[in-house]
């Protein structure tokens, strides 16, 4: 009359073992869940009934326990109907072996005609379980695509419950889904490079700043193409490898933003959200700690358009999490980390009205607003943007005559030989790009020649750069350096590298009243 | 600063402290007693202020509260931890043009050096978001005037009157380049962010205001202050100006006071030129393309001295394109990029180079100019 169903829970993105006990005693028909069980969780009972029953089953008529162990630890989600439905029909009998409880595990809701339905977070799950040692699952057909690209676990799709009962008892069979190969699926991306009319000098910042991993502020008058270089962005970065690809598909699996992927992400993301985006949103949290949109960014791009207009407070929240890598998102029942290595592209108008600086529009706008407006982007968050880029204006003219440079994949290229000197230069540091390197790094990697240093000191007089800009330009120097293939940083380099810099005292310096 | 008051500016001050700004009432109650400020002094002390100086009651209580010792002492007192000075009308070091005006302030505050005469007192007015244009003529003219042996008069607010500060400034040679006037006390600093201009017209000029000092910048205080910008100048240059420009007051005030008005032209097509082109199609500025427009007014006596230019030699082929090219028009990066046909990464580090060897400067919207 007891039954142990092996599954699994999460917590951010990692997650722990559940054993679903179900113990079923005479007396007055009751059905209790403990464990700490959400409301989803709660309500299963109610799925479970009508699945049994409309499977053909039986659904006893006496008092009823199911235990989600361990019980100290909160249980979310509608992942723990099947394991349910299947400790029941064990307790009764109903499903004779019940050597097959040691070997399985169960993920998946029902509906009430018995069908399984998908659920989120199964690629973390079954990744978490095989860590444990578990070989065989048995998950919603829905989801088995993302599964079954783990290496060494059988991964079986139910369909019904009635199948997976069938199966168990021996009258049916349920073939485990083939493990695939993870192979990179040729990815064509909606927009490339060659696109992107002129604007030489914004696409090559954008490049420097894939190469090394930096991130990137694009300042631009209305229509001179700021949202467009962004969105080609994703079509320079590095080809995924496995892991990141895994890594990524964990956090969207969590997220439930799976939809619409054969089963794995397969390249970079590329998350927008809009300027009113709240501070959990781009963070994550909600009652249950989701992820936010900077980590649906791992391994990719998140593009902050109209970066001004997005809440002071939300984006001070964003610093934390840019120099760790990573978020820790605590609730008052939850505490989860989630990875949030992303690389930030900001883009803002220069001024409320955007027509600062413009040789074809007028700005209307006082002194006053521009500096107010210039000021919602604080000191050490621009400081974070080691690449500051002021986008070319575009004219009618100007857009049938331009020409348009280079294809996507040769500037893939490039970053990638750039992004193997890295790996291989920091492979004893645990870190991967030059955006990673630490003060002490800094000065071992980025050493100048004498010319390269008067150079610097210059920039420094007549721009007056802060003395925090300076660990920016060595790292954008050494990252222009590793595109051309130098080992040393030299002035040209820093030369370049001053040029992403100079934004900062022509609008934020106090050189123009 | 200034420590020594005589015993006639004493009183003369005291009426400025007690009454406030205003050249009316300061000027009745003087003639109610002869301009005998000290006679003044006693008649509030009495409480016996004759009803010729037509003042409210409330005003009348305020001045007879006044009229003592300690109210004096505490006022110089005062001026010395601020640092500020004061001038009477007939202090020495008043400005003998401010004087001719048909209302000069009776005291006026100022911090840093006043002269009397200044060499060629010059008001530089305009816009206060003016354009790239605007903003290089106004440095470009205030410098070559002060190095001349010009006194640009301004208003350190934003824009053209910061940058006409800061031209004039450039000029090392001058030892007196820059008299700002303020619409708030001499001892406050509007807006803020000017504090090191300010500082620095303290050093080698003058900050003048006639608003008590710690009087803050209320808007109704600009129009007054407009007319001493031209009233304490023989001249007054309007480098940018909308139709309805607040610049167009002192241009009111200065053609009142009969100063001269010079003013730069711009485009047809650009608002804020269109105050200026006005001005010149109306006949009442004089047409002004260089700081010898202005100059030869006033008898040739400043020569513009001719400020070497380094010429560049020896630079680097692709340096010597961009500048050659640059020298007919500025240009964006994305315009050198294609007429040049340079690589990105040469063009970016060619222009650093040229930025720091002061050749070409770069301006919002990354454009580049010479």
């Amino acid at each position: 009359m007891l039954s142990k169903i092996k599954s699994y829970g999460l917590m951010g993105i990692d997650g722990f073992a559940v054993s679903v006990e179900v113990y079923i005693s005479a007396g007055i028909p009751a059905y209790d869940t403990v464990g700490l069980p959400d409301a989803a969780v709660r309500e299963s009972k109610e799925r479970v009934r009508a699945a049994i029953r409309n499977s053909g089953l039986e659904f006893p008529m006496q008092r009823i326990t199911v235990n989600l162990a361990p019980a100290d630890l909160r249980k979310e989600g509608s992942v723990y109907d099947l394991p349910v439905a299947i400790g029941l029909l064990a307790a009764t009998g109903q499903i004779s072996n019940t050597s097959f409880a040691d070997e399985y595990l169960f993920l998946g809701e029902l509906a009430l005609d018995g069908t399984v339905r998908g659920v989120a977070g199964i690629l973390p799950m079954v990744i978490g379980a095989y860590g444990q040692g578990v070989r065989k699952v048995i998950v919603p057909a829905e989801n088995a695509a993302e599964a079954s690209y783990i290496e060494g676990v059988s991964v079986y799709a139910a369909e019904s419950l009635r199948s997976v009962v069938d199966f168990l008892n021996g009258k049916a069979a349920l073939t485990p889904v083939p493990t695939r190969k993870w192979d990179r699926a040729h990815i064509s991306y909606p927009m490339d490079f060659a696109d992107i009319k002129g604007q030489q000098g914004a696409k090559r910042a954008a490049e420097i700043a894939v190469a090394g991993g930096h991130n990137l502020l694009l300042v631009g008058t209305p229509g001179s193409g700021k949202t467009m270089l962004a969105r080609s962005i994703p079509s320079i970065l590095p080809e995924l490898t496995f892991e990141e690809a895994l890594e990524i598909t964990k956090i969207h699996s969590v997220a439930g933003t799976l939809h619409g992927t054969d089963g794995m992400v397969s390249e970079r993301p590329f998350r927008a959200p809009h300027h009113s985006a709240s501070t959990a949103s781009l963070i994550g949290g909600g009652q249950r700690a989701m992820p936010g949109e900077i980590s649906l960014a791992h391994y990719g791009v998140l593009f902050l358009d109209e970066f001004p207009e997005f809440r002071k407070d939300t984006l001070e929240a964003l610093r934390q999490p840019m120099e760790d890598g990573s978020v820790t998102i605590a609730r008052a029942a939850v505490r989860s980390t989630y990875p949030a290595d992303f690389m930030l592209v900001a883009a803002m108008n220069p001024c409320p009205c955007g027509n600062y600086g413009s040789r074809i529009a007028q700005c209307r706008c006082t002194q006053q607003q521009i500096t107010r407006y210039l000021g919602r982007i604080s000191g050490p968050m621009l400081d974070r943007l080691d690449l500051h880029v002021e986008m070319s204006e575009v004219g009618y003219d100007d857009i049938a005559a331009r020409s348009t440079g280079e294809r996507s994949e040769v500037v893939r290229e490039r970053v990638n030989a750039a992004r193997r000197i890295q790996t291989e230069r920091y492979k004893t540091e645990g870190i991967l790009f030059n955006a990673q390197l630490t003060s002490r790094m800094t000065a071992r990697y980025c050493a100048l020649d004498a010319q390269a240093e008067s150079l610097l000191r210059k920039a420094f007089a007549s721009l007056k750069l802060s003395a925090r800009a300076y660990t920016r330009i060595l790292k954008v120097s050494r990252t222009i350096a590793d595109l051309e293939g130098s080992e040393a940083i030299r002035a040209h380099h820093v030369a370049e590298a001053v040029q992403y810099r100079s934004l900062e005292s022509k609008y934020w310096g106090d050189t123009r009243r | 600063m200034k420590r020594d008051y005589s015993e006639r500016e004493r009183y003369l001050l005291w009426l400025g402290f007690a009454l406030g700004p205003g050249a009316k009432r300061y000027g009745r109650i003087l003639a109610a007693f002869d301009g005998d400020a000290r006679a003044a002094y006693e008649a509030a002390g009495r409480h016996d202020l004759p009803p010729e100086c037509g003042l409210k009651s409330a005003l009348v209580e305020k001045l007879c509260a006044s009229a003592n010792e300690r109210f004096l002492d505490g006022c110089f007192k005062r001026l010395l931890e601020l640092d500020v000075s004061a001038a009477a009308l007939e202090s020495p070091e008043y400005p003998a043009l401010l004087k001719e005006i048909y209302d000069p302030p009776p005291v006026l505050y100022y911090r840093g050096t006043l002269l009397a005469e200044p060499a060629l007192p010059i008001a530089v007015v305009g816009s206060r978001t003016p354009t790239e244009y605007g903003r290089k003529m106004a440095h470009a003219l205030s410098r070559t005037l002060s190095e001349s042996g010009a006194c640009i008069v301004s208003g350190l607010a934003y824009g053209v009157d910061c940058i006409a500060a800061l031209g004039a400034l450039a000029a090392e040679d001058n030892p007196y380049p820059t008299i700002a006037v303020l619409g708030c006390g001499a001892d406050v600093i509007y807006p803020a962010a000017n504090r090191d201009v300010y500082e620095k017209i303290v050093a080698r000029g003058a900050v003048v205001s006639e608003f008590l000092p710690g009087t803050k910048a209320f808007s109704s205080n600009f129009p007054m202050r407009n007319r001493i910008i031209s009233g304490l100048s023989r001249g007054v240059l309007v480098v940018e100006a909308a139709a309805k420009s607040g610049t167009l007051i002192t241009v009111d005030c200065a053609l009142e006071q009969g100063r001269d008005v010079f003013a730069l032209p711009g485009r047809v097509t650009d608002e804020k030129s269109e105050g200026t082109n006005a001005l010149l199609r109306e006949g009442q500025a004089k047409f002004t393309v260089s700081a010898e427009d202005i100059l030869e007014e006033y008898g040739g006596m400043h020569a513009v001295k001719a400020r070497a230019v380094p010429e560049p030699e020896d630079l680097p082929l692709e340096q010597a394109l961009i500048r050659r090219l640059l020298l007919a028009s500025e240009r964006s990066f994305d315009e050198l990029c294609e007429l040049t046909g340079l690589s990105v990464p040469l063009l970016n580090s060619s222009l650093t180079e040229m930025e720091f060897s002061g050749i070409i400067k770069q301006s919002p919207g990354r454009v580049y100019s010479i």
